[in-house]
């Protein structure tokens, strides 16, 4: 009985836990959609992070937080997509500058508003949870994917939007050409770039909001508090096949494996290190598994 | 054909001294919104590490690992091969440099170095060499691993120097130090300059020798430029995907272990950071040439002092060089700058 209540509660924060992967991932599918590898993913989402956390913190209202946070990781994506797009510069290398802007300018900021390169606390409300007393009652089901907060569910409806953008819609159509065949869009009249542009904004939106829940959750900035998520989110697009529903699964396991290493740090006596170690090990262990299965797969 | 190939490099000259303009600018412009006393800072940030020879030295110093990182990106990228795992391989190679050294109280200080250097070089070249063989063997995209192998590495070197070799009697989270007789010898006193920095310029010449005066170093370069002729012409080109690799995390490694036998003494918790992903822009900003990355690095070393000398002296805090330096980033393969400079020269 026990040992089932540890793993209802370990999916319980699975679940809140995956969100910020999940989001940055959605976003990332869209640029890798288009043909990019957009490595910036990182970067926006601290991006995200601070501006977030800081503007919930100078309006007082955790709404304005999240859409100001957004706003400002779309104009961080902004430059990212006019640098590459308009001034041809290597989307990888212009994306290392994203992520290393993202670090050195948010301390900077830091310094200059609060003197304190350390962390930074708000005093803010708590996100609103969402609780629907009847549905709660349903067991198993109620108790793993209710009463998280509501940013959560925002980011299954934003998972279902994309979803649906890609495959449903013929801008997703024309996206998916984009990094099919650039030149193909280009004969149709269409411009490539736009839609490598679209896709990079909706990284951006997407990877703002995903820092917004990192820093709302906590009322407080933590340099480099994304440590390394982006670059999860970028693999959990590999593994998830490039599909939705398969970031999700990823997004799921990347979660999973957080939260079994949150759970041993109090539970068992492993040495913080490793546990940090912990998610990067397994996320390349997963690389290798899937790329060996797919190599012996495509040779049969 | 000749008359092109040097108007085209006097284009890329041209663009670089525009991307580094720019990346000037915006540090002007940091300073001047941030600082309270702007002139001061700007003194500071473009003129304090010239001022003196502790300054000027430990500028020179803070250029030799960026020389080593810098080349071992650019083996990698002049064969097309992407080596992301820089900071945990330089990280590991100093952790490898400290233990050994740690662990022969005995030894013969010469011997001891020479152990201690190629234990460095050896794990670098072991971890990044994992992501080649992966690539090589199952096609495992090897950016994205060795990335991630370098941060999981990383959490374990964090754990070593924090844990079982910290010694508990200095104030730092780092590692016993290591002896007198293992340290390298200063050249520029009373900065921090040490014989390393001549080790960093052999390397540039032997892998400017490699690449361009060996065979291996003309196939490597060959599967960089187009690896499905390079195959179609006899070359082993899945060979050429692990050596680079290992090439780059020795480079890496070994400019970790320098570091701890010239500078450092002992490994001390992140102390490294950063060596790697500069070096990525000082192979970018040196067009991956091996002898560009010299002037290259010290470039990047004095952003560093610069910053440096402007938090100490002045109100602003050392970030703004990630600032300026992402500045840079972004910039530097930015082919439109380049192309519009090229184009006018034609025109005109």
């Amino acid at each position: 009985m026990k040992a089932a209540g540890v793993l209802l509660a370990l999916v319980h924060n699975t679940v809140g836990i995956m969100t910020p992967f999940l989001l940055a991932a959605t976003g990332g599918l869209f640029t890798e959609l288009a043909g990019m590898l957009n490595i910036a993913l990182e970067g926006l989402m601290l991006f995200g992070a601070f501006f977030s956390v800081v503007f919930a913190g100078l309006t007082g209202s955790l709404l304005a937080g999240v859409v100001l946070g957004i706003l400002s990781a779309m104009a961080a994506a902004l430059l990212f997509a006019s640098i590459t797009l308009n001034l041809k510069a290597n989307v990888f290398i212009a994306g290392l500058a994203t992520n290393l802007l993202a670090s050195g300018l948010t301390v900077v900021l830091a310094f200059q508003m609060f003197k304190n390169k350390g962390v930074v606390r708000f005093e803010l409300g708590r996100l609103p949870v969402l609780s629907i007393p009847v549905l709660q009652r349903i067991p198993l089901l109620g108790d793993l994917l209710l009463g998280h907060n509501i940013l959560v569910y925002l980011s299954w409806l934003i998972v279902l939007a994309a979803s649906a953008a890609i495959y449903r819609t013929p801008y997703g159509l024309r996206l998916r050409g984009t990094g099919l065949s650039a030149a193909t869009i280009a004969s149709l009249g269409l411009r490539p770039g736009s839609y490598q542009m679209s896709a990079i904004l909706v990284s951006g939106f997407t990877c703002g909001l995903a820092g917004a829940v990192l820093t709302l959750n906590l009322a407080a900035f933590v340099p480099n508090i994304t440590a390394g998520r982006g670059w999860i989110a970028l693999v959990a697009i590999y593994l998830g096949n490039k599909t939705p529903w398969g970031i999700l699964a990823a997004s799921f396991v990347f979660g999973l494996a957080e939260a079994v290493s949150n759970y041993a740090q109090g539970a068992i006596n492993v040495p913080a290190d490793f546990i940090l170690a912990f998610p990067y090990a397994i996320t390349v262990l997963a690389m290798i598994l899937y790329s060996i299965w797919r190599h012996y797969k495509g040779r049969a | 054909m000749k008359r092109r190939s040097w108007e085209a490099v006097v284009a890329g000259a041209s663009g670089l001294a525009i991307t580094l303009g720019i990346s000037f600018l915006i540090a002007v412009v940091l300073i001047v919104v941030l600082s309270k006393q702007p002139l001061a800072t700007i003194y500071y940030f473009f003129v304090g590490p010239l001022t003196n020879r502790y300054y000027l030295g430990n500028m020179l110093n803070t250029a030799v690992p960026l020389v080593f990182t810098g080349l071992g990106i650019a083996v990698a990228f002049k064969a097309s091969v992407f080596n992301l795992g820089g900071e945990g391989q330089v990280y590991s190679g100093a952790l490898a440099a400290t233990v050994i050294c740690l662990a022969l109280p005995q030894a013969n200080g010469y011997l001891g170095g020479v152990l201690a250097a190629a234990g460095a070089l050896a794990t670098g070249a072991v971890l990044a060499g994992l992501s080649g063989f992966f690539k090589m063997q199952w096609g495992t995209d090897e950016l994205i691993s060795s990335f991630l192998i370098s941060s999981a590495v990383g959490f374990i070197v964090n754990y070593f120097i924090t844990g079982p070799l910290d010694d508990p009697g200095n104030n730092l989270l780092a590692t016993f130090a290591i002896d007198r007789r293992f340290f390298l010898m200063r050249i520029f006193l009373p900065s921090k300059l040490n014989v390393s920095a001549l080790f960093a310029l052999a390397a540039a010449g032997l892998v400017f020798f490699l690449m361009y005066y060996t065979h291996a170093g003309y196939e490597m370069r060959m599967c960089g430029l187009n690896r499905e002729f390079s195959r179609y012409g006899g070359i082993n080109v899945s060979a050429y995907v692990v050596l680079p690799m290992l090439l780059s995390g020795a480079l890496h490694g070994l400019g970790g272990g320098l570091a701890i036998l010239g500078t450092y003494h002992m490994a001390v918790k992140e102390f490294s950071f950063g060596m790697g992903w500069n070096g990525i822009a000082v192979a970018l900003i040196a067009g991956n040439h091996p002898l560009g990355v010299v002037p290259a690095a010290v470039f990047f070393a004095y952003l560093d002092a610069g910053a440096k000398a402007a938090m100490l002296h002045s109100d602003v805090t050392f970030e703004i060089a990630a600032v300026v330096q992402s500045v840079i980033f972004y910039l530097v393969t930015a082919q439109a700058l380049y192309n519009a400079l090229r184009r006018r020269r034609r025109t005109a």
